[in-house]
């Protein structure tokens, strides 16, 4: 008989998932080619839904003299016509940085597409976008004041109107106001003073409703996930779909398409000091259950972090916590991944460059600066042997250059990065499809290659807020998936 | 003739069409043109919405929305300021008195109209940034900014009813007319205003009734009671059919194309409207049976002028809803081949079959009595309104 050993604890206790694709990291961080041109795109999403977009292009390689940016949907209906596109404004400081910004209208998966034009002809490019409302803005005092003022006012003139109509509107030119007519005309003010006051109150229930019925259909919710444990070391994830999933099923296409080459990436994070990190990659079992056979964990308290991406290209980043003890198991296989980060350190915090065990070092190349947040920049390491020299036997890791987890130590911040952008590469891919450009996506993307990789992987991104961050680089080299930890604090 | 002009008029002037323009004061004119500028603008708007989508402040439908609104408060604001401060005293004596200031009613309603659609600016500015650009007609700031129009409108009206009711023969005939005008464009607004609940596929839906009922006898009655022209509310209804039919008939003539993602449907003109209401038959009527029982119970006089205008409309409405849900009103005189940009392909059949808002039959008779309900309340309500506006002088 199955024994259940441990089941969920406080599971599910969702820690507000803040945006979809990641958690409290909203914005689109591109690097990729549009045609000869090397190009930064970073894509700031409107934090309601419709709302606009602000898009930011560098150029790092070439000549760009105009870029055209235009939003369609990533597949399906709306990807076919394109709205006429718009000029991105070159900025009168740096000719290689452009600006613009478009409309996202409705939630859902979304593509940006631009044609570069320059010295080298025109290119063209797409980056998806997920776009999902995040919060509601609160009215400012001066508005709030304005509009009590003007409430006000109109109540008042409202009912010396309606006074004067009653009392006067009806008289013969010339003639004067009577007693009885002064008296009706008073009369007709209290009941409108009386009338008025219901109405306002009637209107604020409707406005409330309104509001908070608008909200609640517009603001994103991460599908709920119940994780447990059973048979001793299978972890159960079992998904539901939140209500902002339910009223967007035909947009979303709701099946989940694999991210370079699994369904699911799960990553469970040791509380409270990201000291341990489990990359994993759980199998379907059932449309809403993932199972997982647990490599060796040791007991602790766990966040839990489950990616997945829909057909449409939209991802989730579901979230949870649970209780584990300890866990009998093999090491990870295959692209599975496990680490702690105890040995990394010399118990002074994670600087900017970690010996591994296979006495080879990483750096990350921050070159002293400071790292303020909502600013876009290439993230970069550089892997040396064991003789200090770059390394020449990195290999693909699930495809990929190089793995990057971000997460902020009070977990409201989870990212999972590639070295073309903050996007799942499944997103990419549909793109590629989708807009039939004749370039494998996976090819024109950095660190896509199947060959062996230069000593250096970078990524694109921007940290969202201010605060202490842990970032989790993964590599391949010599057939070892390795895990490198460095931790960053993030200036306003 | 009881009554005379409200100004004077010169002796060179008494005669002939100079005398007919002479003896409209400008202000009717200003009430008359803004509130028909607001109206166009509106639907203007909603043509501009589903054909173009991205918007800004400075659209021509905006702008002809905003004409409307600065028109009729420069021209209230102006009237009320000359008559408090000017010389002349006879002008008081057509006026009423709010707050120290003197002028006709119509005035401080169409100014507190237009007010009320400036309050409605950043109250949308704010509901746009905090909720994301709304999609809907009766969203809170959407409604604060239709009932400033409307109460606009209604400003217009009463600044011509007072006219009419001071003036000759002649002249009450002219501004007869331009009071239907006027009490079109009302018209027109509160269709607009509860087309959300009467499109034609909504048409065997109880909800179809009852916004219906809700909206149109009140002013249908209204207006034909202070008019006290025979059938008054079917000229109205008549005119908003001609109306309705140019703007589906040539609205489509204008080149547009959509300017926001995603574009579900390839647009290349702007899209209209759908085809009008058979309001006439309601309106019909109204006029028949109410100027059959002149003279009997008010209460009498509603329900049976209420449960007429919905039968009627009911009569007409039930077998046009199902014609415009067939393929042979697809085609540009009956507009069911148009498509906003935002309907997916994929969505099209939903203009071709009924949408039955009711769930059950229950439900369906339940909202039907609640129809005629409503159209027996708000027809009595149109009665005393209009009985009203026939005694307003100043």
């Amino acid at each position: 008989m199955n024994r259940v050993f441990l089941i969920s604890f406080a599971a599910c206790v969702l820690f507000g998932s803040r945006c979809s694709a990641h958690v409290g990291s909203p914005d689109v961080f591109y690097e990729g080619y549009a045609g000869p041109y090397r190009i930064f795109v970073t894509v700031r999403t409107p934090p309601m839904i419709p709302g606009i977009a602000q898009i930011e292009v560098r150029a790092l390689d070439g000549n760009v003299t105009d870029i055209r940016i235009v939003p369609l949907r990533a597949v399906g209906e709306g990807s076919e016509y394109a709205p006429p596109s718009d000029r991105m404004e070159r900025s009168q400081v740096d000719a290689q940085y452009f600006t613009g910004k478009l409309w996202l209208m409705a939630s859902g998966a979304w593509q940006v597409r631009m044609e570069v034009f320059g010295t080298q002809g025109k290119g063209e490019s797409a980056v998806p976008v997920p776009a999902a409302a995040r919060r509601t803005l609160r009215m400012q005092k001066s508005t709030g004041t304005l509009l009590i003022a003007l409430m006000l006012l109109l109540v008042t003139s409202m009912i010396a109107i309606l006074g004067a109509a009653a009392r006067e509107s009806q008289l013969e030119p010339g003639t004067a106001t009577s007693a009885p007519q002064r008296r009706r005309g008073r009369i007709a003010m209290a009941v409108t003073a009386v009338a008025l006051v219901v109405i306002l109150f009637l209107g604020n229930m409707w406005w409330n409703a309104a509001a908070s019925g608008r909200a609640d259909i517009m603001m994103y919710k991460a599908p709920p996930v119940e994780a447990s444990l059973q048979n001793t070391n299978t972890l159960v994830l079992k998904m539901g779909f939140s209500s902002w999933h339910d009223r967007r099923k035909q947009m979303l296409l709701d099946k989940i398409i694999p991210d370079h080459g699994h369904l699911m990436h799960l990553f469970l994070l040791g509380l409270p000091d990201l000291d341990r990190f489990y990359h994993l990659h759980p199998d379907q079992v059932a449309s809403d259950t993932f199972t997982e056979r647990l490599p060796a964990v040791t007991a602790g308290n766990y966040a839990v972090f489950a990616d997945i991406v829909r057909e449409s290209g939209f991802p989730d980043t579901m979230t949870a916590r649970m209780s584990l003890p300890d866990v009998p198991g093999n090491p990870p296989i295959g692209d599975d991944s496990a680490t702690t980060v105890a040995y990394l350190s010399d118990g002074k915090g994670l600087g900017t460059v970690l010996t591994l065990p296979d006495h080879s070092h990483w750096e990350w190349i921050i070159e002293g600066q400071t790292i303020h947040a909502r600013q876009p920049a290439l993230l970069r390491f550089r892997v040396f042997d064991k003789d200090g020299k770059p390394a020449s036997d990195l290999e693909p890791y699930m495809g990929m250059a190089g793995h990057l987890v971000i997460v902020k130590h009070d977990l409201t911040v989870f990212a999972h990065v590639h070295p073309s952008g903050s996007m799942p590469m499944a997103a990419l891919m549909l793109l590629e499809k989708q807009n039939n450009s004749g370039i494998s996506a996976m090819t024109a993307m950095p660190g896509m290659h199947e060959t062996a990789r230069p000593a250096e992987v970078t990524f694109p991104y921007g940290f969202p807020e201010p605060g202490g961050y842990r970032l989790f680089v993964q590599i391949k080299k010599n057939g070892q998936v390795q895990t490198g930890a460095f931790d960053a604090h993030v200036e306003p | 003739m009881a009554h005379t002009a409200p100004y004077p008029v010169s002796a060179t002037s008494q005669s002939g069409a100079l005398a007919r323009v002479a003896v409209i004061p400008w202000y009717v004119w200003c009430a008359a043109i803004a509130v028909t500028s607001t109206t166009v603008g509106l639907y203007w708007d909603i043509s501009w919405h589903t054909s173009i989508g991205r918007d800004t402040f400075w659209t021509p439908a905006h702008l002809c929305i905003h004409f409307g609104a600065i028109l009729a408060g420069l021209s209230s604001t102006y009237l009320i300021l000359t008559t408090t401060f000017g010389k002349n005293r006879a002008k008081k004596e057509f006026s009423v008195r709010i707050w120290g200031f003197y002028g006709p009613l119509g005035t401080f309603v169409a100014l507190w109209g237009g007010l009320t659609m400036l309050t409605s600016a950043p109250f949308d500015d704010w509901w746009h940034n905090a909720f994301g650009l709304d999609v809907q007609i009766l969203s809170p700031p959407h409604v604060v900014l239709i009932l400033g129009i409307f109460i606009l409108g209604l400003g217009g009206l009463f600044l011509i009813i007072a006219e009419m009711n001071r003036a000759n023969t002649e002249t009450r005939s002219i501004l007869n007319r331009i009071f239907l005008h006027v009490g079109c464009m009302l018209t027109i607004l509160l269709l607009m205003l509860i087309s959300e609940y009467t499109g034609y596929t909504q048409s065997h839906s109880a909800i179809y009734y009852r916004a219906l009922a809700l909206a149109m006898p009140l002013v249908l009655v209204g207006i034909a009671r202070a008019s006290g022209y025979k059938w008054a509310a079917t000229k109205v209804a008549a005119i908003y059919s001609v109306l309705w039919l140019l703007a589906l008939w040539l609205v489509p003539l204008v080149p547009a194309e959509p300017k926001l993602g995603p574009v579900y449907t390839r647009v290349t003109h702007l899209v209209p409207m759908e085809f009008p209401l058979l309001l006439f038959a309601g309106a019909a009527a109204l006029d028949f049976l109410l100027d059959r029982m002149a003279g009997r119970n008010k209460w009498l006089q509603a329900a049976v002028g209420g449960a007429g205008f919905l039968l009627a409309m009911i009569a007409v409405q039930w077998p046009m809803g199902r014609f415009l849900i067939s393929p042979l009103a697809e085609n540009r005189i009956f507009g069911t081949n148009y498509y906003p940009y935002m309907q997916p392909p994929s969505d099209y059949h939903f203009n071709h079959q009924f949408n039955f808002y009711e769930r059950s039959r229950a439900q369906f008779w339940v909202g039907m009595i609640i129809a005629f309900a409503a159209a027996f309340v708000m027809t009595r309500i149109g009665l005393a309104w209009g009985d009203w506006m026939r005694r307003v002088k100043r």
